[in-house]
């Protein structure tokens, strides 16, 4: 330290001796330096995904969730699963895990126990989250394809406005609950009668939701530059609109996608929901029910498995809707 | 630029009203304007904020539509309608060009284009195809360069919007040494066009906003307040690269301000507009030497003087409408008192201003 400021008083006697013609001197400008920038180039996804990654929350979900995926996926593919295998044996009906153990043998399959007619509930838990993890991919993509297309189509055209919203007031006053239900009952209850029904006036919701953020951003300046180049509205929509719209596409897609987990447990639960043959976690706790407190395992295991399924979806679409968001990117 | 000026004008504003809303929340914020501008000359429309200078602007660029009145480009319809009695005229002179182009031996489109027009005339109505024709001919850059850049797209992408529109090349090899070309003509690098709106600073934007327009090789530009968001060192920057493409490319501008000593600097006439009624036209020295109309001696005393005693001693012209005119008897209107100049008056004031003028 102390050498540091003796060599600087050193250096300024030296300076001091020079005359002024030596110290300064003139600079060329120099117009393309000044141009030039030298911040590192920015791309959108790039930053997205670093900022998602950045936080270790995100990776513990994604692996919870990629085990989930892998074991709904797999398992019944490798233990193929037939819920109605011990429905002759009464006694083997809402066995506890060391009951089932004790009568059957140590056994992956009787790990959370027997259900109402003797099904292995641990087998059934992971058939089902295929069934549920399906639904909820299948139904988002459509709805959100529809609403945002839609939507964003809605808020740029006028005439088309004003039908739709005619079309919206009187669909949105009916419960969405009964719509669903009384679809469920037209066309039946598999699974893809129960996706048309989840889909049929599902994505009018959305529509509605971003017809009005088209609207926020519709008669900015420089979607007025685009109309003074003469672009047309598909690609004003798609560059000018949507990108700005990628974080609250996130967002809703992190409500959308737990969402119909949710729908699918509820209406399985109160008996219009997916079919008996079709495995579904909704059907488990429904079954189920009557019991919750006499036998625990049948009840709460897809009860568990569920809201696993919808918080992780929840929590991570959350955080990339966070990470989309360019005010987080400095 | 006064000798480059061709006697029948590009851009005919005539009895333009400009109305928003409907019925009891009418608004009419320009009334009556008309003004001509010639090829090759830079007309400056100054005012005050909610004066109607961008509204008429934007009219021309067809975002608003005209209530009453028209807008035509060269001899074209581009806005409104033209009353009944001044469509014989117009009718005529596109059929003097319909002859000239029949003649000629492959004139086969423009006789269609101007077939079209004619019919345009009649019916007051804008095909699509004219409209396209209106868009890229006229091009407008706007007042905040933060605004109106795309802030998701980058510069490549916001610089060749139009040439895509409009495909206005042969392959994606002239695309590219297009817009390198213009870029480097708006003294930006070829580097910059990977990059995002939000990395320049405010007078490389508008430099980007005005490669966008220039691109496009229009004929006539809208400047919309183009210097007012930025910096003041950075204004004479963006006002030689505008002298710039006019002299090289033979451009005409309306150009939209309120700073006067930029006025002066940048154009050939001015129009002054006051409460959406234009109430003095004339070239440019010829208002500042002679500002008739009390408003536009108001704008001229407001003017800085860059000494701080004379300015602390200026005396400040204040414009009262409801004391300068007296309009209950003699209804006024825009009169041409020689010299080019036109002034709003009643018949007593414009003789008045004859004579200050005379």
């Amino acid at each position: 330290m102390a050498e540091a400021i003796v060599k600087q008083a050193f250096d300024l006697e030296k300076v001091s001796s020079q005359s002024e013609n030596d110290l300064f001197y003139f600079v060329e400008s120099d117009s393309v330096s000044s141009e030039k920038i030298t911040a590192l180039r920015y791309s959108y996804w790039k930053s997205v995904f670093r900022i998602f990654f950045k936080k270790k929350i995100n990776w513990f979900l994604l692996g919870l969730f990629a085990f989930i995926l892998l074991m709904s996926i797999f398992f019944p593919l490798i233990f193929p699963y037939d819920e109605m295998e011990n429905v002759i044996n009464t006694d083997s009906y809402f066995l506890s895990p060391a009951v089932a153990m004790s009568k059957y043998g140590v056994s992956l399959k009787w790990l959370l126990g027997t259900g109402p007619v003797g099904n292995s509930i641990f087998y059934g838990v992971w058939a089902s989250a295929a069934t549920s993890i399906a639904l909820s991919f299948v139904c988002a993509t459509i709805n959100m394809a529809l609403g945002i297309v839609i939507g964003a189509v809605w808020g740029y055209n006028k005439t088309l406005d004003s039908i739709l919203n005619v079309v919206y007031n009187i669909i949105a006053d009916v419960p969405y609950i009964l719509i669903v239900s009384v679809m469920v009952y037209i066309i039946g209850s598999g699974f893809f009668p129960f996706v048309i029904a989840l889909t049929i006036t599902g994505w009018l919701g959305i529509a509605y939701f971003f017809r009005t953020q088209v609207l926020i951003i519709r008669d900015r300046e420089y979607n007025l530059a685009s109309r003074c180049l003469g672009t047309p509205i598909l690609t004003v929509v798609k560059h000018n609109i949507l990108p700005f719209l990628t974080s609250v596409i996130m967002t809703i897609l992190a409500t959308e996608l737990p969402g119909y987990i949710s729908y699918e447990v509820f209406l399985s639960y109160i008996g219009i929901g997916l079919s008996a043959e079709t495995p579904s976690l909704g059907q488990m706790i429904e079954r189920a029910q009557t019991g919750f407190i006499s036998y625990p395992w049948a009840f709460w295991a897809p009860v568990t498995v569920a809201s696993a399924i919808t918080v992780i979806l929840y929590v991570l679409g959350q955080n990339l809707a966070d990470a989309s968001d360019p005010r987080t990117h400095m | 630029m006064a000798n480059k000026k061709s006697s029948t004008p590009i851009l005919k504003i005539k009895n333009v009203d400009i109305v928003f809303g409907r019925g009891r929340k009418e608004f009419k914020a320009v009334s009556d304007a008309s003004f001509d501008i010639y090829k090759g000359e830079t007309v400056s429309l100054v005012g005050e904020s909610g004066s109607g200078k961008t509204t008429i602007g934007r009219a021309v660029v067809r975002i608003n539509p005209v209530r009453k009145g028209y807008i035509t480009f060269d001899n074209r319809l581009i806005n409104g309608k033209i009353p009944e009695e001044e469509k014989g005229q117009f009718i005529k002179a596109l059929e003097e060009e319909l002859e000239i182009a029949s003649s000629m031996p492959d004139g086969g489109a423009k006789v269609a284009e101007i077939k079209a027009a004619i019919n345009t005339v009649k019916t007051g109505k804008i095909t699509f195809k004219q409209s396209r024709d209106i868009v890229r001919k006229i091009q407008m850059i706007f007042q905040d360069p933060a605004a109106s850049l795309n802030e998701r797209a980058t510069i490549e992408y916001i610089i060749s919007e139009g040439l895509n529109n409009f495909h206005l090349y042969k392959d994606e090899k002239d695309r590219i040494a297009k817009i390198e070309k213009i870029i480097t003509d708006v003294g930006l690098l070829p580097e910059h066009l990977t990059r995002y709106p939000h990395e320049f600073s405010g007078g490389q934007r508008q430099r980007v906003g005005l490669a966008r327009s220039i691109v496009m090789e229009p004929e006539f530009i809208v400047a919309d307040e183009p210097i007012s968001a930025l910096d003041v060192s950075i204004r004479a920057q963006v006002l030689n690269l505008l002298k710039k493409f006019q002299s090289e490319r033979g451009l005409t501008y309306l150009f939209i301000a309120h700073d006067l000593s930029i006025v002066r600097f940048i154009s050939d006439r001015i129009v002054v507009i006051h409460h959406g009624k234009i109430v003095e036209i004339a070239e440019t020295e010829e208002l500042f030497e002679h500002p008739l109309h009390p408003y536009t001696k108001s704008l001229m005393s407001a003017i800085p003087i860059p000494d701080p005693i004379l300015e602390k001693n200026k005396e400040l012209f204040v414009y009262e409408p409801d004391k300068c005119h007296d309009y209950s008897v003699h209804k006024p209107s825009l009169v041409d008192i020689g010299n080019g100049h036109f002034v709003y008056g009643n018949e007593e004031e414009i003789a008045n201003y004859k004579k200050i003028r005379g």
